[in-house]
């Protein structure tokens, strides 16, 4: 049943917690087949391609376990082989910590309380910690934020790339050295074998991100998971870097996992856009979707205060950016609502009690909201 | 090429220090007042010609800025006098003596260092564990207890209640242990390596521990980590480098320190070292030992600050270098 991967949160009881269960079998009936045949839709059904990687109701929570933070409450989403799915959402929506679940790289004393996943149909949590260090880098590999601080400072980029080549493949010193020089003149780094022999401090900011990039790419992994590669870059440097990953993208054919706060960047990059608030996932769709019809209010709010081009902000034109009301929530106490609902025009009493559950509203298009759905608003009144 | 100017320029600025260092000492020792008249106030009835044919003997009778001049170009050939109570060239005083202090204490350097890399490691790597807590009581007690306290402490036990040890001297006087010099030689050094050892492990393993830590959080560790390099190496290759740094430059104070200490810890042990050399000569007024092991002690000083800069250089190559 790939065909509705998507909705398995719903359908799928093994991974569901009990009260969303209890919520779900009350008060919302199942997808009916056609918004199923409608989910699944574009990943051709029948076909045994499953996603490359799956996480299903990811939850992750900070201590005390009595009554723990929980920084990421039922996240799901899928991406397929060859795909990018852009995860957009504000600092602290657990963008990042979702990331490194899925390296199991999380930083202590966060734990992932619950949900699975799943990558080239092989349960990452049934791995063993010498299993999962095999896949790192190999198979999926991540680029960091701050390229100026994920390189070693004391070692030379040849020295750098040359020890994961080393660590994972067996290649003849020379034959790595080749590999690492032609994985950085694909980056765009100009004269690659001067390159290697100096220490990052001697490289731009730009240069060490597609060094950085170089790392990600040096074992041809089918997965690169990206944590905000451009926001600490220059605008020019940022388009540089952006281009670079489209042009890596089609070269590599890799999926990708690209996060980042910036609509923008997210247009230009991401077949599939999963908007994240406080932890949760607002919408998921289509990249071209979630810009001509954003379903979720937040989704909606955060197009509105993105700034445009045809539109000027002045005192003649009388226009002013729109922001949303309200300030960024507190992680610390979260019900298990919706976490949007204290900031949301629309939000009706039951939207800070019941859990916003998946809702199909179109092709791959789907949206965790009460207010939304045919029968949606009447199932929970 | 670079790095030979720097290290010749290094040297030269070594070399200008101990010339400012021996007008210090020169002066300072000579502010005291005249050796002679010092020594023969407490041996009253010596005739005024004989203090008077003494200070010619000494060349005490000609100006202070001539002696000084005389006194550095006899340093400049390592010519460092005669000491007054021993009546034996200062030069080889100090190094038959300082053989003896170096014996000791760069065992327990490298001893410290050793552990203090491991224990401080580890504790990093657990932090807010019950390991790590164990190890910063134990380090922070170590490092207030005083290093004489610990001393006795020792001794105490091993020499007095145990007697498995000796307590005193660095040979036996009668009879070597199992009739060989070297054995024997290093049963004497267990009790004062093991004292200075774990004055210094103490405060090692803190900065190491603390430097760890902050390292460890760094995005380069996750990004080796993220690329699959075996945890072991993450830490002992990746992280120990950068952590390490800090460290040495201790290591550089630590010499010096360890020159401060000498006195105190030679003296608990009765440890025939350059620290008891100079408290006695202090004692007794020998001029030209209080005079030489002070150039001594702060040669060794600048040498290994000197040193510590040259090893920062060849270490991190974001220290540049114009």
């Amino acid at each position: 049943m790939h065909q509705a991967n998507i909705s398995r949160p719903i359908t799928d009881p093994l991974t569901t917690s009990p009260s969303s269960i209890a919520s779900a079998g009350l008060s919302r009936a199942p997808l009916s087949t056609g918004e199923r045949a409608q989910v699944g839709g574009l990943v051709s059904a029948g076909e045994a391609t499953e996603p490359l990687v799956h996480v299903d109701n990811l939850r992750i929570h900070f201590p005390p376990r009595r009554a723990p933070i929980r920084v990421v409450e039922g996240v799901s989403y899928s991406v397929a082989r060859g795909e990018t799915l852009g995860i957009v959402g504000e600092s602290g929506s657990g963008k990042t910590l979702s990331s490194l679940a899925i390296l199991r790289l999380l930083p202590r004393p966060a734990q992932i309380a619950g949900g699975r996943i799943v990558f080239e149909g092989e349960d990452l949590a049934a791995k063993s910690d010498e299993e999962m260090r095999r896949l790192r880098g190999k198979r999926i590999a991540m680029v960091f934020q701050n390229p100026g601080f994920s390189l070693h400072p004391l070692m030379t980029i040849g020295a750098q790339l040359s020890e994961i080549l080393a660590v994972h493949e067996r290649l003849a010193r020379k034959d790595a050295d080749a590999r690492v020089e032609e994985l950085l003149r694909l980056v765009g780094i100009s004269d690659p074998g001067a390159r290697i022999r100096q220490y990052p401090h001697e490289l731009s900011g730009g240069m060490k991100q597609r060094v950085c990039i170089a790392r990600a790419l040096l074992c041809n992994p089918s997965l690169v998971l990206a944590d905000e590669p451009t926001t600490s870059l220059d605008v020019t440097i940022q388009a540089q870097i952006l281009e670079l990953f489209e042009e890596l993208k089609a070269r590599f054919r890799m999926s990708m996992i690209f996060v980042t706060h910036d609509m923008g960047v997210v247009a230009r990059i991401a077949d599939r856009i999963a908007v994240m608030y406080a932890g949760q996932i607002c919408e998921t769709a289509d990249a071209s979707t979630i810009f001509s019809d954003p379903q979720h209010p937040y989704t909606r709010a955060l197009l509105g205060s993105t700034p445009r081009v045809d539109q000027r902000s002045t005192r003649a034109s009388g226009f002013r950016l729109p922001t949303i009301g309200g300030s960024g929530p507190t992680i610390m106490q979260q019900g298990d609502g919706c976490r949007f609902a204290t900031r949301c025009p629309e939000a009706g009493p039951e939207c800070a009690r019941l859990a916003p559950l998946p809702l199909a509203v179109g092709p791959r298009h789907i949206v965790h909201c009460l207010k939304r759905g045919s029968a949606g608003e009447a199932n929970h009144a | 090429m670079r790095l030979t100017i720097y290290i010749v320029r290094r040297l030269l600025f070594a070399f200008l220090l101990m010339v400012g260092v021996s007008l210090i000492i020169f002066f300072l020792v000579n502010a005291v007042g005249d050796p002679i008249e010092l020594m023969m106030a407490e041996t009253p009835g010596v005739s005024a010609e004989t203090i008077e044919r003494m200070k010619v003997h000494y060349g005490l009778d000609q100006d202070p800025l001539t002696r000084y001049f005389i006194w550095l170009g006899k340093l400049l050939s390592l010519d460092f006098g005669t000491s007054i109570i021993y009546n034996q060239p200062v030069g080889s005083l100090i190094a038959t003596w300082g053989w003896q202090t170096f014996k000791i204490q760069v065992p327990a350097i490298l001893i410290a260092l050793a552990i203090a890399i491991f224990v401080g490691t580890t504790a990093a790597r657990r932090q807010h564990s019950r390991t790590d807590f164990a190890v910063m009581s134990g380090a922070l007690l170590g490092q207030s207890l005083p290093a004489f306290f610990l001393g006795i402490l020792l001794i105490l036990i091993f020499s007095y209640t145990f007697d498995v040890l000796p307590s005193y001297g660095a040979y036996s006087t009668r009879g070597y242990l199992w009739g060989s010099v070297v054995a024997d030689g290093l049963w004497h050094m267990v009790l004062p390596v093991a004292m200075l050892a774990f004055f210094n492990t103490a405060t090692l393993t803190l900065l190491m521990r603390s430097n760890m830590v902050d390292v460890l959080k760094l995005d380069f560790i996750a990004a080796a980590r993220a690329s699959g390099i075996p945890e072991r190496r993450v830490v002992y290759r990746h992280a120990l480098r950068v952590a390490v740094i800090p460290v040495l430059t201790y290591l550089g104070l630590l010499v010096g320190l360890m020159l401060g200490t000498a006195p105190v810890t030679e003296t608990v042990f009765t440890w025939p070292g350059l620290g008891y050399l100079y408290v006695t000569a202090i004692h007794q007024l020998d001029y030209p030992i209080i005079m030489g092991a002070s150039m001594v002690i702060a040669a060794m000083l600048i040498a290994a600050t000197t040193l510590t800069d040259i090893a920062y250089v060849l270490i991190d190559p974001r220290i540049r270098l114009e």
